[in-house]
């Protein structure tokens, strides 16, 4: 595998959305080729600064009452 | 309590947070979504004797909470959608930063609600694609499945949508200093 079609495969690679085979070959790639290996590591770490800033909130107490008491009368 | 509402409760209701959050990027403001998960809820235990148990109910429950927003929300959203985003061009914030910061150490200055108001500024075919993979952890098969668009339609929206999103959290860290750079 070459660069190219590595960086290709980036995003499916961070997602787990490759087949082991394919998985295994950009590993392979990875280890091999530092700049490679640079950026998945910034790609990594922007969706894991990403779903860290966002799901620190959740629905408003209020909103889980009222839904409680549109659905069951409560 | 009824097996009805107990099953209801142990598997859709274990996901109004994630319904909430989807629901806020969605429609752009509190009072909206809280109206939107409310309804979207209703719906949902209406027709809680057509979903499968075991199955998927978080996707399930986002397919509800999407038509409704579909429906009722998209008329009167506070953007209308007049972005071409095939036109878009993606910016590759990694090749400005690999020499100066290849770790990404600005992205730690940017504080939570400047990374949701970029979200919010995404055109709304990449931002739905966007919260439902990268804050809410779904698979492209499954975001497939609740958006209705072939899985390689989510891979590209998806690709496009963080290049989109990293360009504009560069932009501001440019504007604040927190790197050295020029605007994407």
């Amino acid at each position: 595998m070459n660069c190219r079609e590595c960086v290709e495969h980036l995003y499916e690679f961070l997602d787990r959305e490759l087949t082991p085979e394919l998985e295994r070959q950009i590993r392979d790639h990875l280890e091999d080729c530092p700049p490679c290996g640079e950026q998945f590591d910034f790609e990594e770490l922007f969706l894991k600064f990403l779903r860290a800033r966002c799901r620190t909130q959740g629905a408003p107490a209020e909103l889980k009452r009222r839904v409680l008491r549109e659905l069951f009368g409560e | 309590m009824d097996e009805k509402r107990a099953s209801f409760e142990r598997e859709a209701l274990v996901h109004l947070d994630v319904l909430y959050r989807v629901a806020l990027r969605l429609t752009g403001n509190g009072s909206d979504a809280d109206d939107l998960v409310q309804e979207a809820m209703l719906k949902a235990y209406r027709a809680w004797d057509q979903y499968q148990q075991g199955t998927n109910a978080k996707a399930w429950l986002l397919t509800i909470l999407r038509h409704a927003f579909i429906n009722e929300y998209r008329r009167r959203a506070r953007h209308p959608e007049t972005t071409d985003i095939d036109a878009i061009e993606p910016f590759a914030v990694f090749s400005e930063i690999q020499d100066d910061d290849p770790q990404g150490a600005f992205f730690d200055r940017i504080v939570d609600d400047e990374v949701l108001r970029a979200i919010d500024e995404l055109p709304e075919a990449f931002r739905e694609t966007l919260v439902l993979s990268d804050v809410e952890g779904l698979s492209y098969q499954e975001i497939a499945g609740i958006l209705e668009v072939p899985v390689g339609t989510v891979k590209s929206r998806l690709f496009r949508a963080r290049q989109l999103l990293q360009g504009k959290l560069y932009d501001y860290a440019v504007g604040q200093g927190y790197i050295k750079g020029t605007p994407a």
